[in-house]
């Protein structure tokens, strides 16, 4: 069911394979993710979910297979290069600057792509106008405006759930990777937070992992179900949903519904 | 014939080391606390040596004495001010065992002087091994054998029995420990005396062969961080690989080289560092 | 908080230069806090800043020390163009001893520190040709003014001043920069640092280079003050007693580092005229500090300002306390 390579693609993987010692964790798996497009990584515990986002993050390297950004090959780049290039992530656990404010947070994930800029030993933080003005427009977005000189270490969990997805936005990324942008909300907050992940297809290509089915049939344009390292299916939500091996896969009625 | 001599020295060096490191290796396993007294413990253990054989004791009662001696005051500081410091980030493990080495080193100094001194070999070992041109001091060649079957015995205790699986699992998570029903606090206090009286030993065995001074214990601490930086932590094999081939290198320059070898120890370590970041049997 | 302002910060230090010559009697040990200070302030921006504790600051320092010697004493460069080349080594050093360093995490790399601070001590020793072995190089000439050298300790005290007040405001400065908001969030957080695209490694070995700069720098400055360039500069107990002064002062501020330097310099000098064994008295020293001053004496101003201003200690783009376990990070 894979969708053939066009030039909309943002993300290509091809065979992307990682092992550890002997332990596959991640074989032969394609994806194309296309540009602005909403696209969800789901399966049970173990599939390789993870190990699939730090390989695209470039936290491990790969043991075979080629990723490729925009059609351009980023297999052999570090992380914090695949950052230059408009790959940006958000963690399953939070993984902020707590001591500092929120503010700095943003400022420092938007000063995050020109990072050279930031050894000038003589500049001012707040002379990057650019990244100032992108953290005013993160905090609009995430409705931080009005904590942005708190602690992020601080805020409510669900504010620093939408902080931890601030963090990838205020790269500006061509592709965005969130790590279960939901875990351990409350149902308020994951409105919020499935508005906000929608909203962003407009300007970024979006990829996550979920657990919450509600929020991955509703938004996704395109699920892809792992499962024990390797690509099961691919498809619309309503397709995978009813996806006899899926249902095996998750054994039972884990994949219900409509919304959360 | 020299190098053969120093080799030999190199390895009885090398045993010493060993020793050292496996000691700090199994306080940092169970504990992940670095014992910056490690060095000061292997000092007062020499001069502990150096006391009860001037006051006439035997060299055979004297050297496990001072090792069990160094083990009790370790035992007892882990369990009246250590264990209270565990919690806090490392910088404070550092500055209280960095504290607790200047006491000791201070102490050594006022109760012997600062001059140090020479232990005498016991007399049971005194003299030569000749073999044709070959001559070699009989301590020496007891202070190889014993500290081998003492590496043989640490190994078979930490690989092997139950004591040495619980010393590794602690290392893995504490907190399951205590849910099987291990008294945690016990097990720390007794590893920690453990790992010291083993730098204790160490400096016992060595106090014969190169004397006593004041200041060895910086010296002992800073090889035995070579020496696991070489070797990588948390590696037995290492640390033994290692070890010897730090005293190797050090012996063999002492002859090529007399005024550089010391130095070549620190330069093997940036060699290691370099080429393989990890060590040589390193994991972590 | 206020206190932690840098134009506060920098007022303090004018302070600092002009009260001491009323409250110590010797130039000497006025000078010396101040050289302290800047090397424990070096020290400071690793440790407070971005979470490194350097075992190795003594390397910077002896480099320093024997440059001046060196240069001084065998060539014909004057004090001027000797201090910047203090300060260039000293980045050169930084940056091998650190981009090496860096290579572990955590303790390991505690202990590589300490392991190079042992191999720089016996390169010096070994090579005395070059440094003068045990004896150092011996009758280091003050600077020149205006034709006469600053053989008053108090005329010199007046030119470390100097330097002092420009070495620090230009740490301040780079604290206050991207640069040095990057460094804290590195301390604060590695991995998401990295993650928003800072080359981790790269802002590293920049700490140490400043850090190993200001540090032979003042490391000049004390050969020319003692006028000797003595192998105990790049000595294992050089390393540890920064360390300590930097841990003492406490790591929120930079001007905790010369609260930390003079702590430790004036304990020292009293006590050593006491009992020649006063070190086993800083051993325990140490041990109260660990357990009871976590913060450092800066900590303990911090908390009094708090009382006095009845504020609550706001949360602060500074670095806010010791507790960078990056132990727990390296896993």
């Amino acid at each position: 069911m894979t969708q053939t390579a066009s030039t909309t693609d943002a993300l290509v993987t091809k065979g992307l394979g990682v092992s550890y010692n002997k332990f596959v964790a991640l074989a032969d798996v394609d994806l194309n993710i296309r540009e602005n497009s909403v696209h969800s990584i789901i399966g049970p515990n173990g599939a390789g979910k993870t190990t699939l986002f730090h390989a695209l993050t470039g936290r491990v390297r790969p043991s075979s297979g080629k990723i490729t950004l925009g059609g351009r090959d980023i297999t052999n780049l570090s992380d914090n290069e695949r950052v230059r290039r408009g790959i940006a992530r958000s963690f399953q656990v939070t993984s902020l600057f707590p001591d500092l404010s929120v503010h700095e947070n943003l400022r420092l994930a938007a000063q995050g792509r020109t990072p050279w800029q930031a050894l000038a030993m003589w500049r001012r933080a707040e002379s990057n106008h650019e990244a100032m003005a992108t953290v005013d427009e993160m905090l609009a977005r995430l409705s931080l405006t009005r904590v942005a000189t708190r602690a992020a270490g601080e805020l409510a969990h669900g504010q620093q759930r939408r902080l931890e997805v601030g963090m990838a936005m205020a790269a500006r990324p061509r592709v965005i990777l969130m790590d279960e942008p939901t875990s351990g909300m409350g149902i308020d907050d994951i409105e919020t937070m499935k508005d906000l992940i929608q909203g962003l297809a407009s300007d970024h290509t979006v990829l996550f992992i979920e657990h919450n089915m509600g929020i991955v049939m509703n938004i996704s344009d395109t699920v892809t179900v792992l499962r024990l390292g390797r690509k099961l299916v691919e498809g619309p939500p309503a397709m995978v949903r009813d996806d006899p091996e899926v249902k095996k896969a998750y054994l039972g009625n884990m994949i219900t519904g409509d919304i959360a | 014939m020299i190098y053969l001599f120093q080799v030999l020295n190199g390895i009885g060096l090398g045993m010493l080391y060993f020793l050292l490191a496996v000691g700090l290796s199994i306080i940092f396993g169970l504990l992940q606390f670095v014992n910056f007294a490690h060095g000061a413990f292997y000092l007062l253990g020499a001069y502990l040596t150096y006391d009860l054989v001037e006051r006439d004791i035997s060299f055979w009662v004297a050297m496990p004495a001072a090792a069990v001696i160094v083990a009790l005051v370790a035992g007892l500081t882990e369990a009246s001010l250590l264990r209270r410091i565990y919690k806090l980030p490392h910088t404070f493990h550092i500055l209280v065992t960095v504290g607790l080495a200047l006491v000791i080193q201070e102490f050594v100094i006022v109760v012997w002087g600062p001059l140090g001194g020479s232990v005498a070999t016991p007399k049971s070992l005194a003299g030569v091994l000749i073999i044709g041109d070959f001559i070699y001091p009989y301590y020496r060649i007891f202070a190889i054998c014993f500290t081998a079957v003492l590496a043989f015995v640490l190994y078979w205790a930490l690989e092997r029995t139950r004591l040495g699986a619980i010393v590794r699992a602690g290392s893995e998570s504490t907190e399951t420990m205590a849910l099987l029903g291990y008294d945690t606090l016990r097990i720390n206090t007794a590893v920690f005396a453990f790992g010291a009286g083993l730098a204790g030993l160490a400096g016992a065995l060595a106090a014969p062969i190169r004397g006593v001074e004041p200041f060895m214990g910086v010296e002992a601490l800073s090889v035995a961080f070579v020496v696991v930086v070489i070797g990588g932590m948390g590696s037995y094999v290492g640390a033994l690989a290692a070890g010897l081939l730090v005293g190797v290198i050090q012996s063999l320059m002492a002859t090529i080289w007399p005024e550089g070898a010391r130095l070549m120890i620190y330069v093997a370590m940036a060699f290691v560092i370099v080429t393989m970041p990890r060590g040589l049997f390193g994991r972590v | 908080m206020l206190i932690n302002k840098p134009f506060f910060q920098f007022g303090l230090v004018v302070l600092t230069v002009l009260a001491l010559p009323f409250f110590l009697r010797s130039g000497i040990m006025a000078s010396e806090i101040l050289i302290y200070g800047m090397v424990v302030a070096a020290s400071n921006l690793l440790l407070g800043y971005t979470g490194l504790l350097s075992f190795g600051q003594g390397i910077f320092f002896g480099t320093g020390s024997y440059l001046a010697g060196i240069v001084l004493t065998r060539t014909g460069v004057p004090v001027g163009l000797m201090l910047p080349m203090a300060a260039v080594l000293g980045t050169v050093i930084a940056t091998l001893v650190g981009g090496l360093s860096i290579r572990r995490q955590g303790v390991y790399f505690v202990m590589l520190t300490l392991a190079f601070s042992q191999l720089f001590y016996f390169l010096a020793y070994t090579f005395s040709d070059l440094t003068g072995g045990d004896n150092g190089l011996l009758d280091v000439p003050r600077p020149m003014l205006n034709g006469e050298q600053l053989v008053d300790p108090w005329s010199y005290y007046a030119y470390v001043g100097v330097c002092f007040v420009l070495v620090f405001a230009a740490m301040l400065l780079v604290t206050q920069s991207t640069f040095g908001r990057t460094l804290i969030a590195v301390r604060e957080n590695e991995e998401r640092a990295a993650a928003i695209g800072f080359p981790v490694r790269v802002f590293k070995i920049a700490a140490f280079a400043i850090s190993g700069a200001v540090t032979a720098f003042a490391g000049a400055l004390h050969a020319m003050l003692i006028g000797v360039a003595p192998l105990s500069s790049i000595e294992y107990h050089t390393s540890e007693i920064i360390l300590v002064m930097t841990i003492i002062g406490g790591s929120s501020s930079l001007y905790a580092s010369v609260l930390g330097a003079s702590f430790y310099l004036l304990m020292a000098d009293t006590l050593s005229s006491i009992w020649p064994r006063w070190l086993l008295l800083l051993g325990l020293v140490l041990v109260v500090v660990a357990l009871f001053l976590q913060k450092g004496l800066w900590g303990l101003v911090e908390k009094i300002y708090a009382l006095l201003t009845h504020n609550r200690i706001p949360p602060e783009v500074e670095p806010s306390d010791l507790g960078t376990d990056t132990t727990a990070k390296g896993e």
